[in-house]
């Protein structure tokens, strides 16, 4: 299934933001971080999660579909490009189409950017940025070969579930041999049950939001 | 990058292929039935603007027969962009927005409370470009260059081509001349003061803007890492080379008319002709097509813009209440990702950030917590 | 742009997107349309970070111009392409507008200073140091250097303290980072440094992290610690606060600041009452066992768990999972060395290592973990007030003598064993010392107690500074000389395994820039001893360490700057240029006492000095955060850092009733400052911690007590007593200082007093940034 990819653990992950710097030094878009990191368990944990584009294989790039520019590209290899710099409108769609929450966009500029892959560094066979620096392993560029032969047994799921909808992603996340079957839980959470708004029931998911938490 | 160039004048999306998608909004969407569409407006398309050359032309009286094969050019390039035009807007995405921005540029309120915002957003994106200007001052500078020298290079031949000017001179050769439009006068001057000069000279100061703008983004091609990224010879070069083959034949053209006395003459004739040929053709199925392409950056700004007019609110993120945008054009978002079958339209209302907080949550709780 | 406002006015660009997708200010502080990244002719220097004691290895870009733009992954075996957030923008300080490029110079501190000639700056330099040494004599003149400056420069600045100065007050910043565990080394074993390799790690049963937030201070050794767990090693973490590394190991000891002896003598007492200890080892190797053994029979695990405020159970676990072990191994860091009894703290590890056998073999052993770049390199070669160069001491007649004759001097011209940097300060305060030359630190920022600290500095008659952006301390300075980055000289450093690794120059310094050697020579040349400075650069100055090491326990004799070429860095001791270094110490089971043997020390727990009361309940603990470096006066001006941690926070439990963000002033016997809160289960109720890179208003180290181990004269920044109370507003980072007439790099310090703080101890989330 996978072939050369990045394998994501944020069981790893340190937070340091490594990847969000390195990104940064990427030439492709250089000053201008692509990757995310956010502190999914603020008030609890130092628990971070790294997120880089998934490069979704099915449905192909969801950004790519919704795109009224046909903007994004999707290489032969399965790497969905950042926006052609000619044809991006900078309607945010994808920005909020995306079911990770990957693309950025430049409202000045009115161009959408995010994660390509490091196309200027894997085109050449070079690592990303991102995986080559991350001092944990959290990101990791390589085949699963490559990852069983620095971490024995470890196993990684490519399918996430959104409501009723599993995508199919290019890059991976590890998970326990026991969970290997499993979609990847998505994130997306059961807010309304007959038109009564639950989101505030749980703490884990109506709390702890930056909008309640820091002021 | 940016966008090189602009040969012509642009193909102005509104009289040509506003009818099409309008009249199918709900037609089937079979890429067979997108493509019978496609071709059908190609077709009317082609054949008004065959109608408007003979008519314009008073009936081919003013048709220069040595720009014939420009002529056909044009004729083919309509085809060629009605067609893409109507492919293009068949797609869920774009055929949304389309929609959206024809209703706010047809909103009576709009023109009304905002007469000024529409003609504002046409200076500001497709005139000047500000957005470039975000992106590298060098790129803005160079594309406005190139622009400009397209504009004013289309608005001189095209007509022409289609025999819709006529420079004639009285006295048979000069210097008092006048020029006409569809037949009719519409000014006299002289070729030896500095409008008449300006006016003969128009296409080699659009050539040499030109020459100037796409050298600039062909030594940034060669350079500019972030440019090389994923740069394709057919899609980011040719453009770049044809403009500059263009504008260099197009010069030597007067300047063997001027010193060589005609040397060489023919030979340029057909290099340029060749390369106008080749650069109108390509135009709908290249880089080019951005130029039919952007105004839709206008609609979808003009459909946000009403949109703000019209809520006082923003839609906000369900989760942590952040604003994402306007409640319209979320709207319009889950309906774009209905029609793809994205059934996962609802997680348009949290933020990109919840959204990766959410999936980080699940992550710890259902998959797994710590290193093991 | 991200109005909620319902503007009557729309704007005509009425874009709109959600927080964290939208704005580029992240861009390293530097305009995103000014990064180009159209260089096609670079050059890589290979070289190593200039920040901590991990020591990664780089590649400097350098383009065509010979400036240095930009940093690439270097796959050196300490790192294997691994870089940090620091490492990956270390690069920046380089070009930075920020450098000081011209000597400054005032009569007085009232004045502003005022840009002169490098002849006038040292000659007015050497004028004040005759007028104060003429006047108070030779001891009232002091110097203090810097763990991060080159081995060779700390040599420099020992030899220049004791040949030219004549002065006996020469310390270092490394005093305030790891000499507990040197001194712990040196009792114990005879040699001060690691037992073990960083891979070592990746071969050991169970890894015992003590007081380390390594994942924070040491990011690239994570992958050591999680390649050992890949390979099935348990992880046990002692920290008060849940770091990174803690949130997943298999036990967190989250005890109370303050009892790490109180907890590892318990840790031993199982051992030892479950059977576990290797008698045989410690019939063959140790002397004081009986001793030990008699001591942490006190400590049974029901005392201990009252003391350190963990379940008794967590304490057997730990003792059986050590000792339980087949190979285990134990790495500590400043969380236990950073103590009234740092020292002891050291002991009772090394006890614990020692008790079980495990010390000197593959996958078992015991290290600190350097702080500073040079942290280890900086502690060997003279800088330290009572060491000489191969870490020789001033006190042993035979070394005076050894190194006399290498310096050519009559040994009665060789100074006596001087004081440590705290204890400097207090001489300044007593105007003891009345002047004083700081080579590469900032201890308006790094050392505690802040009041007594300015006061002190403010008591010389002549202060000068080296460094190349100009600190909070320099900034209080009455000279100051611009020099070079790490990547504008060469040279070497040794990192936390002892590893000496090469560090190669990168560019040419800008005009007016000079090397630190540079300095030094022509300070020395013109108080006259210039024939025993005549260093035109590292290499030369290295050549002299050598022969100067050659035959001690810290022996680089057999180092090259040829050899770590080609080797990419040797552990000393390195006897020979044959030898191969000593990567893993004792491994014939002898340490470098004269007997051989590992001499156990006897530890009883004492509680920390600055005492709880009604008042002032809580522990106050502070370290760093994984954006910044020491005093920050480096990492503060690099926008990237800026943005991911732009201020200073205090970290407090939910149950003190504070949210996210709110004013909450900290207050200690020594001062009170109001920080943003923090708020997360992942600390101990009854502590709080504050991050220290900041100057005053933000400093932590207002607040921190100036109690030092009465043995390694550290000071005590890890605990004190403190309460925390609701404020109005907190208080603001100041800008960090510049040369007159320049503003700090405006374009890095955009995020300085922007209103959202860390939302974790690593900073903030890339979508928390307005």
């Amino acid at each position: 299934m996978m072939g050369r990819t990045i394998f994501i653990d944020p069981g790893r992950c340190i937070g340091c933001q490594a990847c969000v710097s390195a990104c940064r030094e990427c030439d492709s878009h250089r000053g201008k971080s692509m990757i995310h990191l956010d502190y999914t368990d603020e008030g609890h944990s130092v628990a971070s999660l790294p997120t880089v584009c998934m490069h979704c294989e099915d449905p192909v790039a969801p950004c790519a579909e919704v795109c009224p520019a046909d903007a994004i590209l999707v290489t032969a290899d399965g790497v969905v490009q950042q926006a052609d710099t000619t044809r991006c409108i900078g309607c945010a769609n994808c920005v909020n189409a995306c079911p990770f929450g990957v693309p950025k966009i430049d409202l000045q500029a009115k161009l959408q950017m995010k994660c390509n892959l490091c196309y200027d560094r894997t085109a050449y066979g070079l690592a990303p940025m991102c995986a080559t620096v991350c001092p944990t392993g959290a990101l990791f560029y390589g085949t699963l070969d490559e990852l069983r032969a620095e971490r024995p047994g470890v196993q990684v799921a490519d399918s996430f579930t959104f409501g009723d909808v599993v995508v199919q992603t290019g890059v991976a996340m590890v998970v326990p041999a026991d969970k290997v079957q499993w979609p990847v839980p998505g994130g997306l959470p059961v807010v309304e049950i007959n038109g009564v708004d639950v989101s505030g029931a749980n703490p884990n998911k109506g709390g702890g939001g930056r909008g309640e938490g820091v002021r | 990058m940016t966008e090189p160039p602009q040969t012509a004048e642009p193909t102005a999306p509104e009289p040509e292929a506003a009818p099409a998608p309008a009249a199918d909004g709900r037609a089937s969407q079979t890429p067979a039935a997108v493509r019978r569409r496609a071709v059908l407006a190609g077709a009317a398309v082609s054949v008004l603007l065959i109608l408007a050359i003979v008519l314009g032309s008073r009936l081919l009286r003013d048709f220069d027969s040595a720009l014939l094969p420009y002529a056909v050019a044009t004729v083919f390039l309509a085809f060629g962009v009605a067609y893409r035009y109507t492919v293009w807007i068949s797609a869920p995405g774009a055929r949304r927005l389309f929609r959206q921005g024809w209703r706010s540029f047809f909103s009576a309120d709009n023109f009304r409370k905002a007469p000024t915002a529409l003609p504002k957003m046409i200076a500001t994106y497709l005139g000047f470009q500000k957005f470039l200007g975000a992106r590298s001052h060098a790129r803005w500078a160079a594309h406005q260059l190139l622009f400009w020298g397209c504009i004013l290079a289309a608005l001189i031949t095209f007509p022409l081509t289609w025999g819709w000017f006529t420079f004639t001179s009285s006295t048979g050769d000069g210097p008092g001349y006048e020029m006409r439009i569809w037949g009719f006068k519409v000014l006299g001057f002289d070729s030896l003061n500095i409008l008449g000069w300006l006016m003969f000279h128009g296409l080699d100061i659009a050539a040499v803007l030109v020459i100037a703008g796409a050298s600039y983004f062909l030594w940034r091609r060669m350079k500019d890492r972030a440019a090389i990224t994923g740069q394709r010879f057919a899609y980011d070069l040719i453009p770049l080379i044809a403009l500059i083959v263009i504008s260099v034949t197009g010069l030597l053209l007067t300047f063997s008319s001027i010193f060589l006395h005609g040397g060489g003459y023919e030979f340029l004739a057909i290099l340029h002709m060749v390369s106008v040929v080749f650069t109108l053709i390509y135009i709908p199925f290249g880089k080019f097509f951005h130029i039919v392409q952007r105004p839709a950056a206008v609609g979808m700004q003009l459909f946000k813009y009403t949109s703000r007019r019209k809520d006082e609110e923003l839609q906000t993120c369900r989760r942590c209440h952040e604003p994402i945008d306007t409640p319209d054009y979320v709207e319009n978002l889950r309906g774009t990702m209905k029609d793809l079958k994205l059934d996962f339209d609802e997680w348009a209302e949290y933020c990109p950030r919840c959204k990766r907080v959410l999936r980080g949550n699940a992550y710890l709780t259902h998959v797994k917590k710590g290193f093991k | 742009m991200t109005a909620t406002d319902p503007s009557r006015a729309v704007p005509l660009d009425p874009s709109v997107a959600p927080p964290g997708t939208r704005n580029f200010r992240d861009a390293g502080g530097i305009p995103a349309d000014r990064w180009h990244a159209d260089q096609n002719e670079e050059t890589l220097v290979p070289t190593h970070c200039c920040f901590c004691g991990v020591q990664c290895g780089m590649y400097l870009r350098v383009d065509r111009a010979g400036k240095v733009f930009g940093v690439e992954p270097r796959n050196h075996d300490i790192n294997r392409m691994r870089l940090c957030p620091k490492g990956i923008n270390a690069y920046q300080q380089v070009n930075h507008p920020d450098r000081l490029t011209s000597p400054l110079m005032r009569r007085n501190r009232d004045e502003e200073f005022r840009e002169v000639s490098w002849e006038e700056a040292l000659d007015h330099t050497v004028a004040e140091i005759r007028r104060i040494q003429g006047e108070y004599g030779n001891d009232a003149f002091g110097l203090l250097g810097g763990a991060s400056l080159y081995s060779e420069k700390t040599y420099l600045v020992g030899k220049f303290a004791r040949v030219a100065l004549r002065s006996k007050h020469v310390d270092y910043n490394g005093r305030l980072c790891m000499v507990s565990a040197a001194g712990a080394n040196k009792l114990a074993f005879g040699i001060d440094r690691a037992g073990n390799p960083f891979s070592d790690i990746l071969l050991t049963d169970c890894l015992l992290i003590a007081g380390s937030n390594v994942g924070e201070c040491f990011p690239v050794m994570t992958q050591y610690l999680w390649g050992a767990r890949d390979r099935g090693a348990s992880l046990i973490v002692v920290d008060p606060r849940q770091t990174a590394i803690a949130r997943t190991a298999d036990v967190h000891v989250a005890l109370k600041p303050g009892t790490d002896s109180a907890f590892f003598n318990a840790v031993l007492h199982v051992i030892v009452a479950e059977g576990l200890t290797d008698e045989a080892y410690l019939a063959a190797h140790t002397t004081g066992w009986d001793e030990v053994r008699a001591t942490v029979a006190e400590y049974p695990p029901s005392r201990s768990a009252l003391i350190c405020g963990v379940p008794e159970e967590q304490i057997v676990q730990v003792a059986r999972m050590f000792a339980g072990a087949g190979r285990a191994m134990a790495w500590h860091a400043r969380g236990v060395e950073h103590h009234s009894q740092g020292v002891e703290n050291c002991l009772t590890i090394i006890n614990l290592c020692v008790a079980t056998g495990n010390i000197g073999k593959p996958g078992a052993g015991y290290g600190t973990i350097t702080g500073q770049g040079n942290g280890q390199g900086g502690r060997e070669h003279g800088q330290k007030s009572d060491l000489l160069p191969g870490g020789r001491s001033i006190t042993n007649p035979e070394h005076r003598r050894q190194i006399c004759e290498i310096w050519g001097i009559e040994e009665s011209e060789l100074p006596a064993a001087g004081t440590s940097m705290m204890e400097m300060v207090w001489q300044m305060q007593r105007a003891e010392i009345r002047g004083l030359i700081g080579i590469c630190n900032n201890p308006f920022v790094s050392l505690p107690n802040y009041a007594t600290v300015k006061e002190g500095y403010d008591t010389l008659q002549f202060h000068a500074q080296f460094d190349f952006f100009l600190s909070e301390t320099a900034a209080n300075a009455h000279v100051v000389f611009p020099v070079t980055v790490w990547a504008e000289d060469e040279g070497v450093m040794a990192n936390a395994e002892a590893r000496v690794v090469k560090h190669n120059k990168a560019q040419e310094p800008p005009a007016g820039v000079r090397t630190d050697t540079w300095v030094m020579c022509e300070l020395a040349k013109r108080l006259g001893a210039g024939d025993k400075f005549a260093f035109p650069d590292s290499r030369a100055v290295f050549e002299e360490l050598r022969i100067a090491s050659a035959g001690t326990v810290n022996d680089y004799y057999g180092i090259t700057y040829e050899r770590l070429e080609e080797t990419g860095g040797i552990a000393w001791p390195c006897p020979t240029t044959e030898h191969p270094g000593t990567p893993r110490l004792f491994e014939d089971g002898r340490t470098y006492h004269p007997d051989g043997k590992i001499h156990m020390q006897v530890v009883e727990w004492h509680p920390p000095m600055d005492p709880y009361s009604e008042e002032y309940p809580l522990s106050l603990t502070t370290g760093r955060t994984v954006a910044h470096f020491l005093s920050g006066n480096q990492t503060r001006r690099l926008g990237a850092l800026v943005e991911q941690t732009p201020r200073p926070w205090v970290e407090v439990h939910p149950s003190h009733g504070f949210r996210n963000g709110d004013p909450v002033r900290v207050v200690t016997r020594r001062g009170s400052e109001v920080f943003p809160a923090l708020v997360t289960e992942a600390i101990r109720p009854d502590t709080v911690f504050v991050p220290y890179h900041w100057p005053v208003p933000t400093a932590a180290n207002a607040l921190t007590i100036d109690a030092l181990d009465p043995r390694s004269k550290i000071p005590e920044y890890k605990v004190c007593a403190a309460r925390i109370e609701a404020a109005e507003h907190v208080d603001e980072v100041p800008a960090p200082p510049t040369a007159p007439g320049q503003l700090a790099y405006p374009e890095t310090q955009v995020s300085r007093t922007d209103p959202l703080p860390p939302t974790s101890p690593q900073g903030r989330g890339t979508a928390e940034r307005s």
